[in-house]
C-alpha cells in the first residue's frame, strides 16, 4: 500500500530550480532512502511532503492527505525530524516532549511513559531536566528523534538520521528504523551519507537536480556493482560534482 | 624539524602576528556589509541611511519651529546616540544567550578564533571597531544631518562649540556643523559600546551583572543627590574640544581594560530546571497554551529573565521622564504626564516583542500540526501577559510621580494599552517573526516610524496644548486609544496569514 505519493512536483526559489519534476512513491513497511549530494532537492521535497512550503505544480499524497492544502492533517499523522531541528531553547527534554504531546493531543501519561522509554533507549535519562541551549549537539539530536517518534506515527520523515550521534547510537537508531518500517510502517530517509542508505535502506531513489534519476531495490544487493558506484555514476552524469569523494575516487 | 622546513614557516606565516589588522578589518568589514545587504534586500538596506537622514532633518525641523531651543535638540540626539550605543552592546550582553547566537551564527569570520591560529580577543577588538566605524558610517552620520537646521543660527551650540570653526557663513557653518555633530555622536556612541564590552568582560570574570548594573545605578543616584548630574550630562554631551578629548580616553580606556579583563575561555555552566511547563501551561486562562508557555519559558530562562522587557521599558520610562522635565523648563508648561507617558511608553511593545521572538524560529513550529496563524496568535497572548505588567509599573509610577488628574491617568491608561497593541501589530505585521533584523530593511522602518508617528504626534501635541485634558479631549483620545487598539488587533491578526503565506512561497 502507498503512503507517499509525488507526481511530477516542481518547486524553485527565485531563478534556481529546487524540485525538478520529482516522481516517486514510498509502500508500507518500507525504509526508502532519498539519496542525493549537497544542494539536490532533498531538504525541499521534505519541507514539501510535510505542508511547510507549497510547490509550484505538481501533486503529492502522503496517508492518503494532501500536505499542500491540509498542512495541519499531514503533519498531525506524520513524524518529522528536520535536519537542523532543535528542541525549544530554554525548555528540558522532558518539558519539550511535553509541549510536543499538547500540541499532538497526546495523553500526558501516554507522553510521560514514552518519555521514559526514549530516554532510556537513547541515553538521555540523566539529561531529562537539562535545558536544551546546554545539551550537545548529539543529546539534542537524539531529543529530537524521540519528538518524531513520539505519537508513534505510520509515516515518519527524516533528514538525515544519524547526524552528530556516536557510534553506540548510531547502531541503536538504525536498529530501531529497521525494526519501525517492519512493523508495518514507512520511514523515509534523506541522506548524503551512502553507508547510512547502504545499512538500512530497503530501497533508495538518488536525487540529483531536483529529480530522482534511479531507483534501486537494496534488500537482495545490487548487480550493477556497489551503491556508491551507481551513485557516482548517476551524480557524475548530471554533473554534480560537489562531492570531495568522487574526486578521491575518481584520481 | 629544523628552522629552514616548510611546516615551521608555514606555522609563522599561519600565526596570529603575521595577519594584518587592517586584513582582518576589511574582511570583516566586508561580512557586515554582506550579511546586511543579503538579509535586507540590497537597496533596501542601502536606502535605510538615506531614511534616517530624512527623520533626524524633519525632527530638528520640527522641533526648532515649535520653539525647541538648538542645544536641547542636540543633546536628545547625544542621549539617542548613547542609548543605541549601550542598545548594541545591551541587546547581545544583557542577553549573553544572544550574543552567543549573534557572535556564532552571524559572523563566520569572528567564530574563526575557534578553527584558526588567531586571537579571539584581538579578533573580538577588531570586530568592535569595525562595528563601531559601521554604524557611524550608516547610522550616526544620517543622524548628524539633523545639524542642518540647528546649524542656521548663529548662536547654535553645535556651531558655536570648540568643535567647530565659529564661521557665521552658512556655506562654511553647515558642513562643520554636521561634521562636528557627528564626532561628537560617534563619540557618545562608542562610549556606549564601551560600557557593555566591559559588562561582558566582567561577566566572563565570573562578576554578577546584575551586581555590576546595581553598582553604576547606585553611583549614578549618588551624583544625583550629590548635584554633580550636571558634570556628568556634559561629559555626555561633548560639543566641547575638551569633554571630547575626556570622552575620548575615558572609552578606550575602558575598552582596552575590558579586553584585556575578557576572559574568551569562559564557559557557561550547565543548567537544569524542574518541569514547570505542565504546571504553567495548567494555568494559563488562554487558547494556545502549550505554544504561550514555551513562549514564556524561553522568555524567564535565557539569561536576564523576565527583567529583560522592564529594563527596556524602564528605559524608555526615563527618556520621557527626562523629557517632560524638558520641555517644562523650556515652554513653562508642564505637559499631561497621563498622555505623554501613555503615548510614548506604549512604544516598548517593539522591544518587549523583540524579546519574546528572540529564542525561536517560525521554521521551527513547522514540524508540528501548528498552523503560522497560531504561532502569532500565541505570541500575541504572550506579548499581552507580559507586557501588562511591563509598561503597566512604570506608567503608574510615573503618574503618581508628576501628580497627573485623575482624567489624565485613566486618559494615558487608555492610551497605553490602546496604542502598545496598535505599535504590536504594526510590528508583526511588518517585521514578522524578526523585529530586529527587519527594521533595518529601509522602506519597513519608513513604514513603521510613519505608523508610530500618525498615533504619537498628535497625541502629544495633544498633551502639550490642552494641559490638564479637557472632558472633550480626553474623550476623544480615549476613543483614538481604542481605535488604535482596533487596528493593532487587526494587523497582529493578519500577520499570521500574510507571514504563512511567505513562507509557504520558500
Amino acid at each position: 500500500m502507498t503512503v507517499i505519493r509525488v507526481d511530477d512536483v516542481y518547486k524553485s526559489y527565485g531563478t534556481v530550480q529546487a524540485v525538478d519534476g520529482m516522481d516517486f512513491a514510498v509502500e508500507r513497511g518500507e525504509l526508502f532512502g532519498f539519496l542525493g549530494p549537497n544542494g539536490a532537492g532533498k531538504t525541499t521535497t521534505i519541507r514539501a511532503l510535510t505542508g511547510q512550503i507549497r510547490p509550484d505544480s505538481g501533486t503529492i499524497s502522503v496517508l492518503g492527505t494532501d500536505p499542500t492544502d491540509d498542512p495541519l492533517e499531514t503533519r498531525s499523522r506524520v513524524g518529522i525530524l528536520p535536519e537542523q531541528g532543535s528542541p525549544p531553547s530554554f525548555l528540558t527534554p522532558r518539558e519539550y516532549l511535553e509541549f510536543v504531546g499538547i500540541v499532538r493531543d497526546l495523553d500526558p501519561e501516554f507522553v510521560a511513559e514514552r518519555t521514559e522509554l526514549w530516554a532510556d533507549r537513547l541515553g538521555f535519562r540523566n539529561k531529562l531536566e537539562t535545558l536544551h541551549t546546554d545539551l550537545s549537539r548529539g543529546q539534542q539530536q537524539k531529543v529530537m528523534i524521540a519528538q518524531a517518534f513520539v505519537h508513534e506515527p505510520e509515516v515518519v520523515l527524516i533528514d538525515e538520521p544519524l547526524a552528530n550521534l556516536d557510534p553506540l547510537v548510531q547502531e541503536q537508531v538504525k536498529r530501531f528504523l529497521l525494526e519501525y518500517a517492519a512493523d508495518d510502517n514507512a520511514v523515509f530517509v534523506s541522506t548524503h551519507n551512502i553507508g547510512v542508505a547502504e545499512s538500512i535502506c530497503s530501497r533508495v531513489g538518488i536525487v540529483v537536480d531536483g529529480e530522482i534519476v534511479a531507483e534501486r531495490p537494496l534488500e537482495e544487493g545490487l548487480e550493477d556493482g556497489s551503491l556508491l558506484d551507481v551513485f557516482l555514476e548517476h551524480v557524475d552524469e548530471a554533473g554534480a560534482r560537489d562531492l570531495p569523494v568522487a574526486d578521491r575516487v575518481q584520481s | 624539524m629544523t628552522a629552514g622546513d616548510g611546516t615551521t614557516a608555514g606555522r609563522e606565516q599561519g600565526g596570529s602576528r603575521s595577519v594584518p589588522n587592517w586584513t582582518l578589518f576589511t574582511t570583516l568589514a566586508r561580512e557586515e556589509w554582506r550579511l546586511h545587504t543579503r538579509l535586507f534586500g540590497g537597496w533596501r538596506f542601502g536606502l535605510f541611511p538615506v531614511v534616517v537622514a530624512g527623520f533626524a532633518v524633519a525632527a530638528s525641523v520640527a522641533l526648532t519651529e515649535t520653539g525647541t531651543a538648538a542645544g536641547t535638540v542636540a543633546r536628545w540626539g547625544h542621549v539617542l546616540a548613547l542609548g543605541f550605543g549601550l542598545y548594541s552592546g545591551t541587546a547581545a550582553f544583557a542577553g549573553s544567550d544572544m550574543l552567543e547566537n549573534v557572535f556564532g551564527r552571524l559572523s563566520l569570520v569572528l567564530s574563526t578564533a575557534a578553527t584558526l591560529p588567531l586571537s579571539r580577543t584581538r579578533l573580538l577588538a577588531i570586530f568592535l571597531l569595525k562595528d563601531g566605524m559601521f554604524y557611524a558610517a550608516v547610522i550616526l552620520l544620517p543622524m548628524a544631518m539633523g545639524a542642518v537646521p540647528l546649524a542656521r543660527g548663529a548662536d547654535s551650540p553645535v556651531v558655536s562649540g570648540p568643535l567647530a570653526v565659529g564661521s557665521e557663513s552658512a556655506l562654511v557653518a553647515v558642513p562643520v556643523a554636521v561634521l562636528g555633530y557627528w564626532l561628537s555622536l560617534s563619540l557618545v556612541f562608542a562610549f556606549g559600546m564601551a560600557v557593555t564590552v566591559a559588562l561582558v568582560a566582567a561577566r566572563s570574570r565570573g562578576v554578577p551583572i546584575r551586581l555590576v548594573l546595581a553598582g553604576i545605578g547606585v553611583v549614578a543616584a549618588g551624583a544625583w543627590v550629590a548635584g554633580v548630574g550636571g558634570h556628568v550630562g556634559r561629559f555626555l554631551v561633548p560639543t566641547a574640544a575638551l569633554e571630547a578629548l575626556a570622552v575620548a580616553v575615558t572609552t578606550i580606556a575602558v575598552s582596552t581594560a575590558a579586553l584585556r579583563a575578557y576572559d574568551p575561555t569562559y564557559a557557561r555552566p550547565t543548567r537544569t530546571a524542574s518541569d514547570r511547563f505542565a504546571r504553567l501551561h495548567d494555568v494559563l486562562p488562554v487558547g494556545d497554551e502549550a505554544l504561550v508557555a514555551k513562549t514564556l519559558l524561553d522568555l524567564s530562562r535565557s539569561s536576564g529573565g523576565v527583567w529583560k522587557p522592564f529594563v527596556s521599558a524602564g528605559i524608555l520610562l526615563a527618556l520621557v521622564a527626562a523629557l517632560v522635565g524638558v520641555v517644562a523648563a523650556i515652554t513653562g508648561i508642564e505637559p499631561s504626564p497621563g498622555i505623554f507617558f501613555g503615548g510614548v511608553l506604549g512604544l516598548s511593545a517593539f522591544t518587549t516583542y523583540n524579546w519574546l521572538t528572540e529564542f525561536d524560529s517560525l521554521e521551527s513550529y513547522l514540524v508540528y500540526p501548528v498552523s503560522v496563524e497560531a504561532v502569532f496568535r500565541a505570541k500575541r497572548t504572550a506579548f499581552v501577559l507580559v507586557a501588562v505588567p511591563t509598561v503597566g509599573a512604570p506608567y503608574l509610577a510615573a503618574v503618581v510621580w508628576f501628580e497627573a488628574t485623575l482624567l489624565d491617568a485613566v486618559v494615558g491608561a487608555a492610551l497605553l494599552g490602546g496604542y502598545a497593541l496598535y505599535y504590536y501589530g504594526l510590528t508583526v505585521y511588518l517585521a514578522g517573526f524578526s523585529p530586529n533584523e527587519f527594521l533595518f530593511d529601509a522602506v519597513r522602518f519608513a513604514t513603521f516610524t510613519a505608523g508610530v508617528a500618525v498615533a504619537l504626534v498628535p497625541t502629544l501635541v495633544a498633551g502639550f496644548v490642552v494641559v490638564p485634558p479637557s472632558p472633550t479631549v480626553a474623550g476623544v483620545l480615549a476613543v483614538a486609544g481604542l481605535g488604535f487598539a482596533g487596528v493593532g488587533v487587526v494587523l497582529s491578526s493578519r500577520a499570521g496569514p500574510r507571514w504563512e503565506r511567505r513562507h509557504l512561497e520558500g
